[in-house]
């Protein structure tokens, strides 16, 4: 049996790992998100480059952000944003920009303003997949989390590369099974929040 | 600038490496694409077990891959046979998913013209259910792939060799060069190979998609 305190921090690590780059994520890819709708420039290369950097492998983007910026807790962050940030930002757009123009023109029909319209009509309609997209990211930040301990962030992952270098299981398991158990909670809080903030909506599958 | 990069592709083996991160990549490849179509098939004849069997095959989808790899140790050990696995356990759902919806989507009207020239089941199911279905399984395909590429450089970490090998030496000795070389090859191929399945994923849409 594992010491629970050989986990506790580790396990801190890593969420406060995750969290933050998730936070970043969202605070930066929401109104990128919005600012796509309106500078067809962004809106090319943001989907551009989302599609290509999700065609890369996470070890590989691990790898060229330690000769780049260095290794620790930051670049670490940095690393996991990097693949987190771009399926936000893609989500959000498609979320916001596939409102039907019937609902845009009533509520321009009633007066409201631009932004008026971005908060009340296209992010609530925006919701399910804005959902998926902070789910699929939260989902990808928790495994790249685990790679980055190689770049010597901490959390889970170093567990699991010391057991791996160790030829210890347990070691290992007791890595990867609270990392499992993170992500299982990612998934069910976020279906949670999602049908709470929009119960007009069936669960998005 | 070249010499450094030839210097470091014939020191570390990158030609060998990259052969075998091919071999790798579509073995598993292939094998997930049988099990994902025969998947998606099963669950079509069988539309009680699709919302149970997608539930688990998600579950697993949320797994973090290392993880993942950790959990076959016990199973399959390391190297090259649980990277497969693992591939292929990713690569099901998008691949049974879509193969699922495409099937079951068939515009009602082409299969009543179907009927009505007198096909059978089976000859519908081949005739009209799968070409229409093609694009939507050659887009799982495409997902699968970008998958399987990122796990397969993972399994350079578990001892699957391929170019995630180089890689972990690059990080473990912080050497920019190696890192950069072998992180910015793999990159184009996984950009490359993608860009591929796109090309065909469009090409099988202009054909089978419009009706």
């Amino acid at each position: 049996m594992v010491a629970v305190e050989l986990i506790a921090t580790p396990f801190l690590q890593h969420i406060l790992l995750v969290y933050t780059a998730l936070f970043v994520s969202i605070a930066l890819g929401l109104p990128l998100a919005i600012l796509a709708l309106y500078y067809c420039l962004l809106r090319k290369v943001v989907m551009a480059g989302a599609n290509l950097l999700q065609a890369i492998p996470t070890l590989a983007v691990v790898a060229i952000v330690v000769p780049l910026i260095g290794i620790g807790f930051w670049p670490a962050i940095i690393a996991i944003i990097l693949r987190s940030l771009l399926p936000i930002v893609k989500n959000t757009w498609i979320g916001l920009s596939s409102v039907e123009p019937a609902q845009i023109a009533s509520a321009e029909g009633i007066g409201l303003s631009e932004w008026e319209i971005i908060r009340y009509v296209r992010i609530p309609n925006a919701y399910p997949a804005i959902f998926a997209g902070v789910k699929f990211a939260a989902i990808l930040a928790n495994s790249v989390a685990i790679l980055t301990a190689m770049i010597g962030s901490g959390g889970l992952g170093a567990l699991v590369f010391e057991g791996l270098a160790g030829v210890n299981m347990a070691k290992m398991l007791s890595g990867a099974v609270p990392a499992i158990l993170i992500a299982l909670f990612f998934e069910t809080s976020l279906n949670w929040m999602e049908k709470r903030l929009s119960p007009w909506r069936r669960a998005y599958l | 600038m070249i010499e450094e990069i030839t210097a470091v592709w014939i020191h570390y083996n990158l030609t060998n490496r990259t052969i075998e991160h091919l071999v790798i990549f579509s073995t598993a490849l292939i094998l997930a694409v049988i099990c994902g179509i025969t998947t998606g098939l099963l669950l079509y004849q069988r539309r009680r077990l699709a919302p149970p069997a997608f539930l688990t095959l998600n579950t697993v989808q949320t797994f973090p891959d290392i993880a993942l790899l950790v959990l076959l140790i016990p199973i399959a050990g390391i190297g090259t046979h649980p990277t497969i696995i693992a591939c292929v356990l990713y690569s099901i759902l998008p691949i049974a998913r879509n193969t699922y919806t495409g099937l079951a989507s068939a515009s009602p009207e082409l299969l009543e013209t179907g009927r009505a020239m007198g096909l059978s089941d089976p000859e519908i199911l081949s005739l009209i259910r799968f070409p229409l279905a093609f694009p939507l399984i050659a887009g799982g395909i495409r997902i699968a792939i970008v998958l399987t590429m990122g796990i397969v450089t993972l399994g350079g970490i578990f001892g699957a060799g391929g170019l995630g090998a180089p890689l972990q030496t690059g990080i473990n000795l912080i050497r920019p060069d190696i890192i950069f070389v072998a992180g910015i090859w793999v990159g184009i191929l996984a950009v490359v190979l993608d860009g591929a399945a796109g090309g065909i994923e469009s090409m099988l849409k202009r054909r089978f998609g419009s009706w």
